[in-house]
C-alpha cells in the first residue's frame, strides 16, 4: 500500500512536461541506437550519457532508462528487416522475424513485437513495484559484511554464466576490478597506481572506459563487416490478423514472466530469456515445425521476455545496488555520476527520484508503442544511413562523452585505448562483462571489505558468524564449484553458447 | 587464435604481476586494519594464479586450424577502414588540443566520411559542418557541456 502511495506520487512527477519530453526523447534516441546495427543498449547508453550531464539527476535517470528499453525494442527492427540483430538480445527474433518478412509479414511481426515488448514491460514494472521495496527493506538490515558477500555473489554469477571459459572470465573481473583500484584509496585517501598522472587521481573514468569497450569496440568490428541488405516490406499494413493475434497473447505471458524472473538474475545476460521463452513456445506448441519458418509466437515470446528483463533487471539495481548486465553497469555509473549511489538507502533518501523513474517506466513503455506502431516506416528507414556517417556520428557523441564529464582530453585518449583492446577482448572470445561489472562495484567492494575486517580486527571468521553473508558466499562457491567440476554446467544458460 | 589468445593472456599476466609489485610498495595492513595495498595485492595475486591456469589450459588445447588461421588483426578493404577509425581518433584528440573541437571535429568529420568511402561532397560538407558548429552550438549553448577551445581559442 504504500508503494502504491509512492508511485502515486511518481505519476505526478512522472507526467510533468519536463519528464513526459525526456522519457520520449530517451524512447526515441532509444529506438534509435537499437536500430542501427552494431550498437547495442550498453554502447548506446553509454554514448548518449552527455546529453544529460546538466540534467537534474531524476531527468538524466528518466531519459537514460528510456534509451535503455527503447534500444531493446529498436534491435526488432533490424532483425526482421535485415536478419541482423540491432543488439544481441534480439538474436532470436532474427529466427522466426526474418522469414515472416520474407513472406510479407514484416507488418505483422514489428507490430506484435511492439505489443509483446510493451506487455512485458508494463507486466516487469508492475512485479518491481511490487519487490522492490520488500527487497530494499530486506537489503537496509545489511551490514558491509553482508554487502562485500552480495557483490562478490552477484560477480561470480556474472562470471559462471558469461562465457564458455569460466577461467577467463574469472581473469577479466580481476583485471576490471584492479583497474578500479586506480586512483585514491576509498579509506584511507592515498594514491595507488597513479604514477604522479594528475588525470589518475579520480581513477580510470567509468564512462571513457565504457565507451571504448563498446561504442568503439563496435565500430571496430563493424568496420570490419559488410553491411547487410534490406528487405523492402510493406509495412503499411501492419496490424495483426486474428488469429496471429490469438496466437501470439500465450506466447507474450509466458514471455513476461520468463524475462521478469530472469532479469532478477545478475550475469543472466538479455539474450537468455529471449531464447528461453522461444524454446517454451517450440516446446508448448501444437505445430512445432512453424518454428524457424515465421511463426508469430517465436517473435512475440523472444521480443516481450527481452523487454520483461530489461524492466526486471532494474529490481536488482534499485533495491539491492547490483548491476545485472553492462548496459545495467552503465546506469548505475550514470547514478554514481548524479551523485546518487543505487540501492536500498535511495529508496529512504531519494524515494521522489527512485518513484518518478518507476513511474517513467509506465508512460516510457506506453511510448514505445505509440512510437513504434505507427511509425515503424519511419524507423525502417534509417537502416539506409551508410556507414560512413553512421560511424562518424557516433564517434562524435563518443568524444563529447568522454571529454565532457571532467573537460579532459586524456579521458579521449582513455577511450581510444580501451576501443582498441575491446576489439582485440571480442575477437579473443574474452567475455567484457565481468570487467565492466567489476569496474563499476570495485570501489565498493574494497571498501565493503576493509570495514569488515576492521570491524573484526582482520579476521576472515566474521563471514561465519552472518548466517547471510554467508549464505550468499555459498552461491559462488556452487557455481564456481559446480562450473569447475562439471564444465556443462549452466551452459544453457551462457550467453555464449547461445550465440 | 590460440597464438593471439596467449599472448593476450602473457599480456594480462604481466599487468598483474605489475600490479602485484606495485601494491607491495603500499602497506598492505596498518594499525586500523588492511592498508592501501590490501585488495589489489590479494586482486594481483589471484589475477596471477588466474593467467597462469589459463595460459597452460590455452597451450593444452587441441590445434583448431579452422580458428587458428583466423587473423586477429582486420584485412583487406576492413583493414582501411579500421586503421581510418583508429587513426582519425588519434588525430582529433590531438588536434582539439591545440584547434579546439570545433575546427578539428570538421576535418575529422570531412576525412573519416571520406576514408570510409563516402563521395558526394555537398554531404560531406553539410555533414561536417553540423558535425563540428552545429554539435558544439547544441552542447554548449542549450546542454551546458564544456567543448576544448584549444590553445589557440578558436
Amino acid at each position: 500500500m504504500e508503494a502504491l502511495g509512492h508511485l502515486l506520487a511518481g505519476f505526478a512527477a512522472a507526467l510533468s512536461v519536463k519528464y513526459l519530453l525526456f522519457a520520449l526523447a530517451g524512447c526515441v534516441l532509444g529506438t534509435l541506437i537499437g536500430v542501427l546495427p552494431g550498437l547495442g543498449p550498453a554502447a548506446g547508453t553509454a554514448i548518449l550519457i552527455p546529453l544529460t550531464f546538466n540534467l537534474d539527476a531524476t531527468g538524466a535517470i528518466i531519459m537514460l532508462c528510456a534509451i535503455y528499453y527503447g534500444a531493446m525494442y529498436g534491435g526488432t527492427i533490424t532483425s526482421v528487416l535485415i536478419n541482423v540483430p540491432g543488439e544481441a538480445a534480439s538474436v532470436v527474433t532474427c529466427i522466426d522475424g526474418h522469414q515472416m518478412a520474407r513472406q510479407g509479414r514484416a507488418g505483422s511481426a514489428l507490430a506484435i513485437a511492439a505489443i509483446g515488448s510493451f506487455v512485458g514491460g508494463i507486466f516487469a514494472t508492475v512485479a518491481l513495484v511490487v519487490v522492490a521495496m520488500p527487497l530494499a527493506s530486506l537489503a537496509l538490515k545489511f551490514g558491509p559484511v553482508e554487502f562485500f558477500a552480495l557483490m562478490v555473489a552477484g560477480l561470480c554469477l556474472v562470471v559462471g554464466l558469461a562465457g564458455k571459459n569460466m577461467l577467463a572470465a574469472l581473469l577479466m573481473t580481476v583485471i576490471g576490478l584492479l583497474f578500479a583500484m586506480i586512483g585514491l584509496d576509498p579509506v584511507r585517501g592515498a594514491p595507488r597506481f597513479t604514477f604522479g598522472v594528475e588525470e589518475l587521481f579520480d581513477g580510470v573514468g567509468f564512462v571513457p572506459v565504457v565507451m571504448g569497450l563498446f561504442g568503439v569496440a563496435e565500430l571496430l568490428l563493424a568496420a570490419e563487416k559488410r553491411q547487410a541488405r534490406m528487405i523492402e516490406a510493406d509495412l503499411k499494413n501492419w496490424i495483426p490478423t486474428k488469429e496471429e493475434r490469438r496466437a501470439s497473447a500465450g506466447a507474450i505471458g509466458r514471455g513476461s514472466v520468463i524475462g521478469f524472473v530472469l532479469g532478477l538474475i545478475p550475469g543472466v545476460g538479455a539474450i537468455v530469456p529471449t531464447f528461453m521463452a522461444y524454446v517454451l513456445e517450440k516446446r508448448v506448441s501444437k505445430t512445432p515445425e512453424r518454428f524457424g519458418k515465421g511463426a508469430i509466437e517465436g517473435v512475440a515470446a523472444a521480443e516481450t521476455a527481452n523487454n520483461a528483463y530489461a524492466n526486471g533487471a532494474m529490481v536488482p539495481l534499485l533495491a539491492l545496488g547490483i548491476p545485472s548486465s553492462p548496459t545495467i553497469a552503465v546506469l548505475m555509473g550514470a547514478f554514481i555520476i548524479n551523485g546518487l549511489q543505487p540501492g536500498p538507502f535511495l529508496f529512504q533518501e531519494r524515494p521522489d527520484l527512485v518513484w518518478t523513474v518507476i513511474a517513467s517506466f509506465f508512460i516510457g513503455n506506453a511510448l514505445l508503442l505509440i512510437l513504434n506502431l505507427p511509425l515503424v516506416g519511419l524507423w525502417a528507414k534509417l537502416l539506409k544511413i551508410p556507414f560512413s556517417y553512421l560511424c562518424a556520428g557516433v564517434l562524435i557523441f563518443c568524444i563529447i562523452g568522454a571529454y565532457g564529464l571532467k573537460q579532459s582530453l586524456f579521458d579521449v585518449w582513455v577511450m581510444l585505448g580501451f576501443g582498441i583492446i575491446g576489439y582485440l577482448l571480442r575477437k579473443l572470445d574474452f567475455p567484457i562483462a565481468p570487467a565492466i561489472l567489476a569496474l563499476i562495484l570495485g570501489p565498493m567492494m574494497e571498501k565493503s571489505l576493509r570495514t569488515t575486517l576492521e570491524m573484526s580486527g582482520g579476521s576472515f571468521a566474521i563471514f561465519l558468524d552472518r548466517p547471510v553473508a554467508l549464505a550468499l558466499l555459498v552461491v559462488p562457491v556452487i557455481v564456481i564449484g559446480a562450473l569447475l567440476l562439471k564444465p556443462g554446467t549452466f551452459s544453457k544458460l551462457r550467453e555464449s553458447d547461445v550465440d | 587464435m590460440r597464438q593471439a589468445r596467449l599472448i593476450a593472456t602473457g599480456a594480462m599476466l604481466a599487468f598483474c604481476l605489475f600490479a602485484l609489485w606495485q601494491s607491495l610498495l603500499l602497506s598492505l595492513t596498518d594499525r586500523l586494519g588492511p592498508g592501501p595495498g590490501f585488495f589489489p595485492f590479494w586482486l594481483a595475486l589471484i589475477g596471477a594464479a588466474l593467467a597462469v591456469a589459463l595460459l597452460i589450459t590455452t597451450f593444452r588445447e587441441p590445434a583448431d586450424p579452422a580458428t587458428d588461421a583466423t587473423p586477429i588483426l582486420p584485412q583487406g578493404p576492413g583493414a582501411s577502414r579500421w586503421f581510418a577509425i583508429v587513426g582519425a581518433l588519434a588525430a582529433v584528440t590531438i588536434a582539439m588540443d591545440f584547434v579546439g573541437f570545433r575546427i578539428a571535429m570538421l576535418v575529422f568529420n570531412a576525412g573519416l566520411v571520406i576514408a570510409l568511402g563516402e563521395r558526394r561532397w555537398w554531404l560531406i560538407a553539410l555533414f561536417a559542418v553540423l558535425g563540428s558548429f552545429g554539435v558544439h552550438y547544441v552542447f554548449t549553448h542549450w546542454l551546458d557541456v564544456l567543448l576544448p577551445d584549444g590553445r589557440l581559442g578558436v
